[in-house]
């Protein structure tokens, strides 16, 4: 199209930053994890010492269970909220708008507030559970170790659903209408379209937006940290809030970058699984 | 829609759709309503059992102690000097880049452009130490810089992706057009690309904005001192373990959420035009 080099000249600044802001941290985690305090090469000590913590493997657990908890439901609910919202009514725009909400806000409001509505004593939801009497008496949700998951995972579900609605229902907005046309002619009810009309036509926005669901997942230290700071007794401890304790809490950088590696290892691996099984599914051409 | 097509459409039954939504506005906009009606209580109808739905005497005390008694003003400005900071430096960034990919082919871009999409794929977690230990040896912890710089990473990616897309739909023709009469690319960038893509920009200067504004985890480790710490901070601050008060984090709650809610409300349709655009066209 141009000469080589004019388009590398424009895209220069941006990669540089990132470069410094990414690749560099990234090398200087490999080498700190291998390292102590003094940068003395330990070979795999650091490694050791995180695997032989005891919350090195509960954090793992509790990581998977958070996302791939939170994960199914934000993708069920979010694809059906889209699939209501592209249905024609009237005030569907303030709908559509009010439904945004929850993903535009900041994590900590939302943590903060849902706190409060779970609070112990004083929260709206206790009062109003045990009111309609699906509780028969209040429930400590957030100091309990049995409900404080489920509970940070609805949370996170609230927070992020609307994002896949938004993104599904643009897809379902760019599907031609000859299709649902074609499937009336044939007598097709309403569970008929949505099967084999829409379902199958944003499965790829579905794909992407849960391949981003995931890395976001990942990465959520905010709603839980602000919460819970991953107890009671580790009960919500992940592992990013794992290494941020040790680096943070701990100060100690080594045994943080040897989890981070480990981390990043595991995540690196379930996003290449990922999109390795969806290459290989058919339906997915352009 | 012609009548046909009306008596043929098939759909969700009426009522179903109208309690689906009534279901879905509730649950989205409740937290919301009650963090605003917790916000405006006196402590004791804070602290009563059973709650109360509605004061009986609305109050701007939390108001006034947000406003003034805490330092929440000096972190809504922080907040507002790192947010404005890092979106600007990420759309200059992003426009060029975004031009780049767009327009240009040269040796390593499909690399490139994946190596700017790792950015996005990167856990948070796993570089925070290094990028702690990158800013301390740059002298740029607990400086604006050093956050307007780190928030780079959390949305130059997404922003190249997004202006990318758009750029590539604005027909080369007008650009060549330009070059016979002999402009220069960068003349041509400003002149005829940028006008012609304000809603791909909008979209972006509003997902940096919000992003960076909403952001915690950098922030809470590398912005450790009052003068530069940022509003989610804040609000964290507020609530210990042991003892929080309530009124003033659901006032402070509603001070940082309007902003945010004003800035996408008004946006909203060129933002989520934006950040479809990129997903649906792929």
């Amino acid at each position: 199209m141009d000469r080589n080099s004019t388009g590398l000249v424009f895209v220069l600044p941006a990669l540089i930053v990132l470069a410094m802001l990414i690749a560099y941290p990234v090398a200087y985690t490999g080498l700190l994890s291998v390292t102590d305090r003094q940068g003395a090469f330990v070979g795999l000590d650091n490694f050791n010492a995180v695997l032989g913590a005891r919350a090195t493997p509960q954090a793992f657990w509790n990581t998977l269970w958070f996302v791939g908890g939170s994960i199914v439901f934000q993708v069920v609910l979010g694809t059906a909220a889209a699939i209501l919202l592209n249905q024609n009514f009237v005030g569907r725009g303030i709908v559509r708008s009010i439904t945004l909400l929850p993903w535009v806000v900041p994590g900590i409001v939302a943590a903060t507030t849902w706190a409060w509505m779970f609070h112990t004593e004083f929260g709206i939801i206790n009062y109003m559970m045990t009111g309609a009497g699906v509780i028969p008496e209040p429930i400590g949700w957030l100091t309990n170790g049995s409900t404080v998951m489920p509970v940070l995972i609805a949370i996170n579900v609230w927070k992020l659903f609307p994002f896949v609605a938004i993104m599904v229902l643009a897809g379902l907005q760019s599907i031609p209408n000859d299709l649902y046309e074609a499937a009336r002619v044939d007598g097709a009810n309403f569970w008929q379209e949505v099967f084999h009309i829409m379902l199958p036509q944003v499965r790829s926005v579905i794909v992407a937006v849960t391949l981003l669901l995931v890395i976001w997942g990942l990465n959520s230290i905010t709603i839980i940290y602000a919460i819970t700071r991953g107890g009671p007794a580790n009960r919500t401890l992940i592992t990013p809030i794992q290494i941020f304790r040790l680096a943070f809490e701990s100060t100690n950088f080594n045994q943080a970058a040897a989890l981070s590696v480990m981390f990043f290892a595991v995540a690196l691996v379930i996003v290449i699984i990922y999109i390795k099984a969806l290459a290989s599914t058919p339906g997915e051409a352009k | 829609m012609s009548d046909a097509n009306t008596l043929k459409r098939t759909g969700l039954p009426l009522p179903i759709t109208i309690i689906g939504a009534v279901v879905i506005v509730f649950i989205c906009l409740f937290p919301f309503m009650w963090m605003f009606g917790s916000s405006i209580k006196t402590l004791p109808e804070l602290y009563t059992v059973p709650p109360i739905w509605w004061p009986e005497t609305p109050t701007f005390g939390n108001y006034y102690k947000v406003l003034f008694e805490s330092n929440i003003p000096r972190y809504f400005l922080n907040s507002v000097i790192i947010s404005v900071g890092s979106t600007v430096l990420a759309l200059i960034l992003a426009i060029f880049a975004s031009y780049g990919f767009a327009r240009f082919n040269f040796r390593g871009k499909p690399i490139l452009q994946s190596f700017v999409l790792i950015g996005q794929l990167l856990p948070t977690a796993a570089i925070i130490v290094p990028l702690f230990i990158t800013l301390r040896v740059l002298g740029l912890v607990n400086t604006f810089w050093g956050l307007i710089l780190v928030y780079m990473i959390v949305t130059l990616p997404l922003s190249v992706w997004m202006l990318t897309s758009y750029f590539k739909a604005i027909p080369v023709e007008l650009e060549e057009a330009a070059i016979i009469d002999g402009a220069s690319r960068v003349g041509i960038l400003f002149r005829i690309t940028l006008p012609l893509s304000t809603p791909g920009i909008v979209a972006v200067v509003v997902y940096a904005f919000v992003t960076t504004w909403n952001e915690f985890v950098f922030a809470l480790c590398f912005a450790t001192d009052s003068s530069v710490k940022t509003l989610p901070i804040g609000l964290a601050e507020f609530s210990t373990e042991f003892n929080t008060d309530w009124g003033a984090v659901m006032a402070a709650s509603v001070v940082m959420t309007l902003p945010i809610a004003l800035l996408f409300f008004s946006m909203q349709r060129l933002f989520v035009g934006g950040l479809t655009a990129g997903a649906t066209k792929g």
